[in-house]
């Protein structure tokens, strides 16, 4: 299809824009209006949409803009907490990571000192079976105090950072509600 | 820190941005008087739905309000503004018809559009509405947006998404388009009456 550009098209829909056409046309404009098929299309076609436009903006009952607004600054409000949400959830990756880390680092110790608790529980039945000492494992008693102040420790974290990731998800999903 | 303490400082930090935009609830209110039916009317012959046309207004006014950067677009007046709520509208609209079956807005079936255009019919008694059902969605937002709203090819260009340079090219192709079928509309009601 061939672009055939008319020099007076745009004469004809800055007519049309201003709603001079035909009354405030000039008789010479008309007369190549009647020749030109391009001016006549765009005549015919914005004539008919201009009509259709004024039927159908009078057809809508529209919503209140109070309503939009509301809803608009709602939307904005739930994106800041979304935002806020972002870096709790970071927080609560990196605790979970670090307990991650710490267990691993509690049974690296406990594997490089196994064979102490290998050994004591083979003589558990055996030599203690029946003594309140043979409660306390002959590696606790080599290693020192250390590890039995560690494991309470350790247990006691991990009971700690379950709660405090469990209450910290509790609210986050308390808040999004 | 509880999360009501973080918040307001969340909140604060819009604060910059609530206040660049020049816009509050009454400029709002004027903005959407004016601009609500003529949003409508673009919607909805585009669509042939006014149902749908009535959402797709009210999330376009809301998306504009929510817009990331609405002072830019309003402090260069009104009508930029206006030619935002549009570009806005266009693209709901698109990803409207991308949700179902069809898998872009070229590909929607005019039988589709035909079907749901019975309602359009019964909203105006133009001659326009049943030719419109005959023309291509794209079709239909150009053509709108060029003969109704008056808008320029740069503009359309800004609202539609499309290059510029084609914009000329496809308004002149739906313009003698509709043209044909006007006339052909125009004819058979003559024969009728």
């Amino acid at each position: 299809m061939m672009l055939s550009p008319c020099k007076r098209e745009l004469e004809v829909a800055e007519l049309l824009a201003q709603g001079g056409w035909p009354n405030a046309c000039a008789p010479e404009l008309r007369a190549h209006v009647s020749t030109c098929r391009r001016c006549d299309e765009l005549i015919l076609v914005t004539l008919a949409f201009k009509k259709d436009r004024l039927e159908a903006i009078g057809v809508p009952t529209v919503a209140s803009p109070g309503a939009l607004w509301w809803r608009a600054q709602l939307r904005r409000r739930n994106e800041a907490v979304e935002r806020v949400g972002k870096p709790i959830l970071g927080a609560q990756i990196f605790a979970l990571t670090t307990y991650v880390l710490i267990a691993i680092a509690f049974l690296a110790f406990q594997a490089r000192n196994g064979i102490g608790w290998l050994t004591w529980l083979e003589e558990f039945p055996q030599v203690h079976a029946l003594h309140l000492e043979a409660l306390w494992p002959s590696a606790f008693l080599s290693s020192g105090w250390t590890l039995l102040l560690l494991i309470p420790l350790l247990a006691t974290a991990a009971l700690l950072s379950g709660v405090a990731l469990y209450l910290a998800s509790e609210k986050g999903i308390g808040s999004r509600e | 820190m509880t999360w009501e303490s973080v918040l307001p400082n969340a909140l604060a930090g819009d604060a910059p941005r609530a206040a660049e935009t020049p816009m509050d609830s009454d400029a709002f209110a004027g903005f959407y008087e004016r601009s609500a039916r003529p949003l409508w009317a673009y919607l909805a012959r585009v669509s042939g739905d006014p149902s749908l046309a009535d959402d797709l207004m009210q999330e376009s006014f809301v998306r504009f309000l929510y817009a990331s950067r609405p002072a830019s677009h309003f402090a260069e007046g009104e009508v930029a503004g206006r030619r935002y709520l549009f570009r806005i509208a266009t693209n709901l609209l698109r990803d409207h018809w991308r949700r179902p079956k069809v898998s872009s807005i070229e590909e929607a079936p005019q039988e589709f559009l035909a079907a749901s255009a019975s309602s359009v019919r019964a909203d105006s008694q133009a001659i326009l509405g049943p030719v419109l059902t005959l023309m291509r969605p794209r079709e239909r937002e150009l053509l709108w947006l060029a003969h109704a709203e008056g808008y320029t090819h740069k503009e359309i260009a800004e609202v539609t998404g499309l290059a510029s340079a084609s914009i000329r090219l496809l308004l002149f192709r739906a313009r003698r388009k509709i043209a044909r079928l006007l006339l052909e509309q125009d004819e058979k009601c003559g024969r009728q009456s």
